[in-house]
């Protein structure tokens, strides 16, 4: 199976479907407000307190709607199809699908290591962007990797982590995944930042983009069918693994980042 | 659903991929008087080598499994790991729950570890870097090399507090696995009338699905 993680897997396409996640989501929210209460009590004892400030999950009721909801359509709608697509499509045809997924989401990664203050990562997203965009066939083939520059994670979430913006409180959102107050107001100024909203929407670029991002979704449930079988066999409340994972990865990568103190020459420059 | 919610799970497998190969290379340190003597990287460096060695050899899966088991018990602190994942509630536990407990996470480690380890893991190597001290702990940076897959950045704490070096947490990808373990059971147990005989109970039926 190809390697899959979350931060080298499956690069964020913001252009997907705006609309129609925004919808979604407003629509799963309204429905769960009607149905039960949305947020956790704050606990008296002590030791339950420290357990609460440490999951940061206020909205756990709400959260714990929307992952269900995830689970359903995975299981009824991504899982089989993706199983199907695993069958039908060989694997160096949907590894070279996941890189040129990656390659897309490039011109994200360098304006927010711009942002973060970091020219050096920035250099090595732009460098990605041309080489594989070219010599790389539209991205198809990583060759900027092989060069010595693979990929790097980041988004306007992370950057805003680096500038000192507090998480705010754990959010699961349907068709986003585990998020934060800032790592959603991230992923807006994301979907701002990729170049392929901007470009005319003639007929033959709608076509393009609608069927690279379902190819795209496809290709990234079928990559993640082993994992989520996983999840539902070793975890007790996966919900909550992956709950603790995700916040302790972000803080990670933001980490990361600001520690990247690296010259801007390439390495065999020095 | 977006290809943020895949790369989340996506995640998790990774994680859990980690904790597997912390468990190998926790495995493989077992040589009487080198762990008093040896530092923290060459327990590590030791077990590495020799887990590496188990991975790779011809045996059945089940000698693999069989081989491993008492290189975890005497690498891995799994009794200090259980009680940290067991959190606020190893307090409110009666010592028959504890016993219980830490009898059913023992089986847990193994299976996870064991369970991957044939055909995940083959062609591994591994290579250490920095070791820092933090609060009486050593923390081992290590890259783990798979053919065909990025490599993985991954951080071993090794404590002492056992009388012999010995593993106490893993980091994979900036993620504490006893951590998001901790996260994983408290939440169970919370989730299920704070009683710890629940969380019980689902070890057994997990133990029981890998027997």
């Amino acid at each position: 199976m190809r390697a899959v993680t979350l931060t080298k897997f499956f690069p964020v396409r913001p252009g997907f479907a705006r609309g129609a996640v925004r919808t979604a989501t407003m629509a799963a929210v309204l429905a769960s407000a009607a149905c039960g209460p949305l947020t956790t009590p704050k606990p008296t004892d002590p030791d339950a307190l420290a357990d609460y400030r440490e999951a940061n999950d206020k909205y756990e009721p709400l959260n714990r709607k929307m992952y269900n909801l995830n689970m359903k359509v995975y299981k009824y709608a991504f899982r089989p199809v993706g199983k199907a697509y695993i069958w039908a499509v060989p694997s160096p045809v949907r590894d070279a699908l996941g890189d040129m997924v990656q390659t897309m989401n490039e011109p994200i990664v360098f304006f927010t290591d711009v942002g973060a203050g970091r020219p050096r990562r920035a250099g090595d997203a732009f460098v990605r962007w041309t080489v594989n965009m070219t010599a790389g066939v539209g991205g198809l083939i990583d060759v900027a990797k092989m060069l010595g520059y693979p990929h790097h994670d980041d988004d306007a979430g992370l950057v805003l982590a680096t500038w000192g913006v507090p998480s705010g409180p754990y959010l699961f959102l349907p068709g986003m995944g585990p998020s934060s107050f800032r790592d959603s107001a991230g992923y807006g100024i994301d979907v701002g930042l990729s170049p392929w909203n901007y470009v005319p929407r003639g007929y033959g670029l709608l076509t393009f983009n609608w069927a690279y991002n379902i190819a795209g979704i496809i290709n990234g449930a079928a990559n993640s069918i082993d994992a989520f079988d996983q999840v539902q066999r070793d975890a007790l409340d996966p919900y909550a693994f992956i709950r603790s994972a995700y916040q302790q990865q972000r803080r990670a990568q933001a980490e990361a980042i600001k520690n990247d103190h690296r010259a801007t020459t390439p390495d065999w420059y020095n | 659903m977006g290809s943020t919610f895949f790369r989340s799970v996506a995640f998790r497998r990774r994680a859990l991929g980690l904790v597997v190969i912390g468990g190998l290379l926790a495995g493989g340190g077992a040589v009487p008087g080198h762990a008093a003597s040896g530092s923290a990287h060459d327990f590590v460096q030791h077990f590495g080598d020799q887990l590496v060695a188990i991975i790779n050899s011809k045996q059945s899966s089940s000698a693999k499994k069989a081989a491993l088991e008492p290189l975890i018990q005497q690498n891995i602190d799994v009794d200090s790991i259980g009680r940290y994942c067991l959190g606020r509630y190893w307090k409110v536990a009666t010592p028959d729950e504890r016993a219980q407990f830490l009898q059913l996470f023992h089986k847990v480690m193994i299976n996870a570890v064991s369970e991957r380890m044939v055909g995940d893991y083959q062609g591994v190597t591994f290579t250490i870097g920095n070791t820092i001290s933090q609060d009486g702990d050593e923390l081992v940076d290590g890259v783990i090399n798979r053919p065909g897959n990025p490599p993985a950045n991954v951080q071993l704490e090794i404590s002492t507090q056992s009388g012999s070096p010995k593993v106490v947490d893993l980091k994979g990808e900036g993620a504490s696995l006893r951590l998001t373990q901790r996260g994983d059971y408290a939440s169970y147990i919370a989730q299920n009338g704070g009683q710890v005989s629940a969380l019980i109970k689902a070890l057994q039926k997990q133990v029981s699905r890998n027997d």
